[in-house]
């Protein structure tokens, strides 16, 4: 069996941090890898995603941008590359190809099962990805027979998608891309609208990003809320990283062609039903978005920000139909594809450590699991609001490998 | 509030620790989060109807009231009924904007609003050539609702507008009437 004494699960932005300071510390490890290097971003999704955040905003443990479009967003290609490129420059340890099948505790550290053999470790860093697995909802069990069924894993470009109409479900950043890009290839795309982030891509001449990390947002803490379950399964924002920084929106979407319905409750036979709540919905969003935005105001009035030029200015509210269609017939209307746009979760099937509350969430203090030695990374709201952005990786890798490090000092001095 | 003097310290009458505290503990006790509620009723005559609630199921085990609670329900005249009691549906309107009042009132004292009125006024819209059968393309439901708000409190209009989208988010009877249900009704 081999050794490390530290293990790392994953070679993505968070395992290459990670692994990163440990060299710092000198403690040896290894990052075990199920593909390559940022195998995610490499396999898992569609071929024209860009990144959501503006380059210059992935900053590593002695990396930042210095290339000449520090505004725009890596497509997945260049993405991969920059962590490709991240990880060679760090030196780090990539055992790549090895799929981690079991982990169990064994005698004061762990062991790891994987398909070239076993490890033992002493302590351990998951940093195997917060958005593993799509999500899909017990209804997708009710679609027809003729109609395909595709998750966001699945799909990768509209040719994989028939002719005719299409249901996307979910409005988060993945579902809006991907009515957006259906419906530019000519498909009739009707989109299911459950609860989502809506949030301009620009506001006031500043990307998005760009105002949340100067206003501070970024850094927000999990002592700064006073509901950390909530914020931790808040979807993604919906935006897209385009060349053009375009705003996505229901609105936008609708100008486009899409149709709106309500969150998708259920299909019976040939029939699928949405949920009468879309006004409330949209609602919701609208509000939580002009608080948003509220805020950047307060901050750039009280910062006297030289920065941001143009003035204050309101939004469009979301325009819902007067009264949305709680039906719509499958094949009536032609919908030969529905997409499953309903989330993430982390896989951690393979973890056989007691660390799981009855809802299968991995229990952890701010990245520190509830079992000695060991640590998470990537987790939305792990520490702070940037936890799951690439940018987030470095403050939080800097913090658990000291608590790692710790952990080790005070171990060997039990065995001295 | 049995005890108005237990009250005094709250806004609204709300006594939203005990429902944080419930909240944390019914997470440890996913069990005990299973409840069902409970309503039975008699024909009385004609379309008039008697409902009594009283015991429910929860927290892991039966709840006696000790008292129970009767509504009835009847049909207007232009029914040709007795309207002796509000019909079904307008008990639907009514569940409706007390859930949502409850939801308001409770949200309000969380985030520190003190409310002086909280009045609601609820439509439904309801085309008859549903129930009575004269065109099976129309529901026999309400096809569309609105509640709208009158509220008098110490907060801005933003404020009062997430209040009332909050007590939406929360409300099980809004989530009743905007999502379908699974609804057997059997012989004894």
């Amino acid at each position: 069996m081999r050794s490390a004494t530290t293990i790392i699960i994953g070679a993505g932005q968070s395992g290459l941090a990670v692994s990163r300071y440990l060299t710092d510390c000198s403690i040896d490890h290894v990052l075990l890898e199920r593909g390559q290097v940022a195998n995610a971003w490499r396999t898992e999704r569609w071929d024209s995603l860009r990144l959501l955040t503006p380059n210059w905003l992935s900053r590593l443990p002695g990396y930042h941008y210095t290339g000449k479009d520090p505004n725009g967003f890596r497509t997945l290609d260049e993405t991969v590359g920059f962590l490709g490129d991240y990880a060679r420059n760090i030196d780090a340890p990539v055992r790549t190809n090895t799929t981690v099948q079991s982990v169990r505790a064994m005698g004061s550290g762990y062991q790891v099962q994987t398909n070239c053999g076993e490890w033992a470790c002493r302590t351990l860093v998951l940093a195997n990805g917060a958005l593993s697995t799509p999500r899909v909802p017990s209804i997708a069990g009710d679609v027809p027979v003729n109609i395909r069924s595709l998750t966001v894993g699945d799909y990768k470009r509209p040719s994989d998608v028939e002719e005719g109409g299409v249901l996307v479900v979910g409005a988060s950043a993945s579902g809006v891309q991907i009515s957006l890009e259906l419906c530019r290839a000519g498909r009739d795309v009707t989109l299911a609208v459950g609860e989502h982030i809506r949030v301009p891509r620009t506001y006031r001449g500043r990307d998005i990003f760009w105002l949340m990390d100067a206003a501070g947002l970024f850094d927000h803490c999990i002592d700064d809320v006073d509901d950390l379950e909530r914020v931790r399964s808040l979807p993604s924002m919906q935006l897209i990283g385009s060349t053009s920084m375009n705003t996505i929106d229901v609105n936008s979407l609708q100008d486009l062609g899409v149709a709106i319905r309500g969150r998708l409750v259920g299909i019976r036979g040939n029939i699928a039903h949405f949920s009468g709540a879309l006004p409330h919905i949209c609602k919701l969003a609208d509000l939580k978005m002009n608080r948003l935005l509220r805020t950047f105001d307060e901050w750039i009035e009280k910062e006297g920000s030289d920065a941001v030029t143009e003035a204050a200015y309101a939004l469009e509210a979301t325009r819902v139909p007067q009264l949305p269609d709680l039906t719509l017939n499958l094949s009536e209307q032609g919908i030969k594809t529905i997409i499953w746009a309903t989330g993430f979760d982390p896989d951690y099937s393979w973890l056989k450590l007691p660390v799981l509350d009855h809802r299968g969430r991995l229990q952890h203090d701010g990245g520190v699991v509830a079992a000695p030695g060991v640590y998470a990374m990537g987790l939305p709201f792990m520490r702070k609001r940037k936890s799951s952005f690439i940018d987030g990786a470095a403050d939080d890798a800097r913090f658990l490998v000291k608590h790692l490090s710790s952990f080790l000092a005070k171990r060997s001095n039990m065995v001295a | 509030m049995t005890d108005s003097n237990s009250s005094t310290s709250l806004l609204n009458g709300v006594n939203v620790e005990a429902l944080l505290d419930a909240r944390g503990a019914l997470d440890e006790a996913p069990e005990a989060a299973n409840f069902t509620f409970k309503a039975e009723s008699e024909w009385l005559d004609g379309v008039h109807a008697r409902m009594q609630m009283s015991d429910f199921f929860g927290l892991g085990e039966e709840q006696s009231r000790n008292k129970a609670f009767t509504v009835e329900t009847d049909h207007p005249e232009v029914f040709a009924a007795t309207d002796a009691a509000p019909s079904p549906v307008e008990l639907v309107l009514s569940a409706l904007a007390g859930c949502l009042t409850a939801g308001i009132a409770s949200v309000a004292e969380n985030r520190g609003i003190q409310l002086r009125a909280a009045k609601a006024t609820v439509e439904g819209d309801m085309n008859l050539y549903g129930v009575l059968g004269i065109d099976s393309s129309v529901r026999n439901g309400f096809s569309a609702i609105r509640v709208i708000y009158d509220i008098d409190a110490d907060a801005s209009q933003e404020d009062l507008e997430a209040l009332v989208a909050q007590s939406q988010k929360r409300s099980a009877v809004f989530d009743i009437i905007t999502n379908p249900t699974n609804v057997s009704v059997a012989l004894s």
